[in-house]
């Protein structure tokens, strides 16, 4: 018989748990249980509860089946239409993502015969490294499950890895369509990378670390208002990452008919339709860290470590939110004046928001 | 050659104008203006001279034939009712909604519904025979609110009301110019008697006095349709006030 305390003390996960005033009297009530008390404790432990619940799996999972109902709801409003309606009315839609996926899961994969057909099934699979991998290292409040002080450089560096996975994608499909829309991608890869991270590199030059959680804890002014121009240009920049409306150059659905991804269908175009979602949930949660303090706020009673998880969704929420409205006020550029914005006034941009990071940093406002 | 430019913008002027964009945005995302109809659930509300499904009351009709000799879709055929008169009957398939027949009606005797979502099973169905139009058709009602447009200064608002829309319509008749049929120049005549064979309420007669045929309108029996006036073959007929 193995003695359970002897587990969790070996495996080390006594000391590092999620505490939660509020259940913590339930919780106590369970080790009655045999086996529930090592379950409870490794789900609570806080770098598996980063990666499994918050920010990581189960919420991307929850969050990403409303993204577009989101989305398309707010956008709708805003255009003066109705969005997503039919199913669930009462509720406005608001399981249609639920309702498309299950299309999607039972709609035959078409490998059409100039693919390259390895590549062609492998790549929306493998698009999800790049997407879920800086999960592991953006904390939500003090719960991170990788603790290092270069996570920041980490998490630019595999989301930099993305859009190569995107041109993977293109190349295999082999469709002229599809070409085009991964050349594209490639230029504007090239546009928004370097201003996006010269901006990052301002701002760990102006908190002096690079470790998320550190940086969380030194925003007692927040970064937007120190720097206002590094998160212009991070905004931007995301945007054009993520193919949002003034920069989907790349996917361009009434020219290009969605870009990389024309050839795919079934539950390989579900993947794929996702995938600009996550993305867009892991800028957006590294603008909150960089630039809107990261899972900072009034504590919330009874909520002890989570209400800092609270903080941090609701503050990333706001910033996703906003990238979905551009679509609704902005036409799209042509990928010659995206490549002038890329090149010319971001890079500008954020070079001065690096020298005002530097600045501010001598000055030693931080 | 005029070559045409980007209109030259300063930096300030962009920022005020990507502040307003996304000030409307911030805006309708909170008091969203619409202009969509839940069409099932609620009915548009449709003035009432709406061009819609046509109604028929054969007490009113004095079958003239206006209404198909005036149908520009050629939609309206004349058919014989068991009284002997001739009747209009609407086909679907050719109808254009334009409503001359219901203009060009003397007696008001068709008449327009604000039915406009009528459904039929195939091209032989369209064709409405007489009978059809005089019961009113039966419709399932599921809308439960009125939707009215309203337009003030710039913008265009939805108004709901919780009532159901009665999409028959009481149509006051034309006020009606008595018009009697009138020989001109009775010593034209060729007594061919096409004008009697064409009179549908009898109000003409014949009588043959010494090998010459003598035609005679009956003033209180005409209705003033004016078929004679059309088949004269001498154009001697003329439709006269009362």
């Amino acid at each position: 018989m193995i003695d359970i305390n002897t587990v969790i003390t070996g495996l080390g996960i006594e000391g590092n748990q999620v505490s939660v005033p509020l259940i913590q009297q339930m919780l106590d009530l369970l080790p009655e249980i045999p086996m529930i008390k090592l379950l409870i404790s490794f789900i609570l432990w806080k770098p598996f509860f980063a990666a499994l619940i918050c920010p990581g799996f189960a919420t991307l999972g929850i969050l990403l089946l409303f993204f577009p109902w989101i989305e398309r709801k707010l956008c709708g409003r805003i255009q003066w239409r109705v969005g997503p309606h039919e199913i669930v009315w009462w509720l406005g839609g608001i399981i249609q993502l639920l309702a498309d996926s299950l299309r999607f899961l039972f709609q035959e994969v078409i490998v059409h015969k100039d693919a390259h057909r390895p590549y062609f099934l492998q790549f929306p699979f493998l698009t999800f490294i790049p997407a879920l991998l800086p999960l592991l290292f953006i904390p939500a409040g003090n719960i991170v499950a990788i603790e290092t002080p270069y996570a920041i450089q980490i998490i630019l560096a595999v989301i930099c890895l993305f859009p190569l996975f995107i041109l993977g994608l293109g190349w295999a499909s082999n469709s002229r369509f599809a070409f085009i829309g991964t050349v594209r991608e490639a230029f504007m890869y090239f546009a928004y990378e370097v201003p996006f991270i010269i901006a990052v590199l301002g701002m760990i030059i102006l908190y002096g670390t690079s470790d998320p959680v550190g940086i969380a804890n030194k925003q007692s002014i927040w970064g937007i208002i120190l720097n206002p121009v590094a998160a212009l240009t991070f905004f931007i920049a995301a945007a054009m990452a993520t193919s949002r409306m003034p920069f989907e150059i790349a996917e361009a659905d009434q020219e290009l008919a969605a870009g990389p991804h024309v050839e795919y269908s079934g539950i390989a175009f579900g993947l794929i339709y996702v995938l600009c979602y996550e993305k867009a949930y892991v800028l957006a949660g590294l603008m909150t860290i960089l630039f809107l303090g990261g899972g900072s706020g009034p504590e919330i009673a009874g909520l002890g470590d989570l209400s800092g998880v609270i903080w941090f969704l609701l503050k990333t929420l706001i910033v996703l939110t906003t990238l979905f409205v551009l679509r609704t006020i902005y036409p799209r550029y042509r990928l010659d004046q995206g490549l002038s914005i890329g090149w010319g006034a971001m890079l500008s941009l954020s070079l001065i928001a690096l020298a005002l990071s530097i600045a501010l940093a001598q000055v030693g406002v931080i | 050659m005029k070559k045409v430019t980007v209109p030259e913008q300063s930096l300030g002027e962009k920022v005020v104008k990507h502040a307003a964009a996304i000030r409307v945005a911030m805006k309708e995302s909170v008091y969203p203006l619409t202009a969509t109809v839940f069409y099932p659930r609620e009915r548009k509300k449709m003035p009432d001279n709406f061009r819609g499904y046509l109604m028929f009351d054969p007490d009113k009709c004095i079958s003239c034939w206006e209404c198909a000799f005036v149908c520009p879709a050629n939609a309206i055929q004349m058919k014989e009712a068991p009284n002997k008169r001739y009747y209009p009957t609407v086909d679907y398939g050719k109808c254009i909604f334009c409503h001359f027949c219901v203009d060009s009606c003397s007696g008001g005797a068709l008449k327009t519904t604000k039915i406009h979502d009528v459904a039929y099973k195939d091209m032989g169905e369209m064709l409405t025979l007489t009978e059809e139009m005089i019961e009113e058709p039966e419709i399932i009602r599921e809308d439960k609110k009125l939707v009215e447009y309203e337009i003030d200064e710039q913008d265009l608002h939805l108004k709901r009301t919780r009532e159901v829309d009665t999409l028959f319509v009481e149509v006051t008749p034309p006020v009606e110019i008595p018009m009697v049929s009138q020989c001109i120049e009775p010593g034209s005549c060729l007594g061919c008697r096409i004008c009697e064979e064409m009179c549908e309420s009898g109000a003409i007669s014949s009588i043959i006095e010494r090998q010459v045929i003598k035609m005679a309108i009956d003033r209180d029996k005409c209705t003033g349709c004016g078929l004679c006036v059309k088949e004269c073959s001498m154009q001697i007929l003329r439709l006269v006030r009362k």
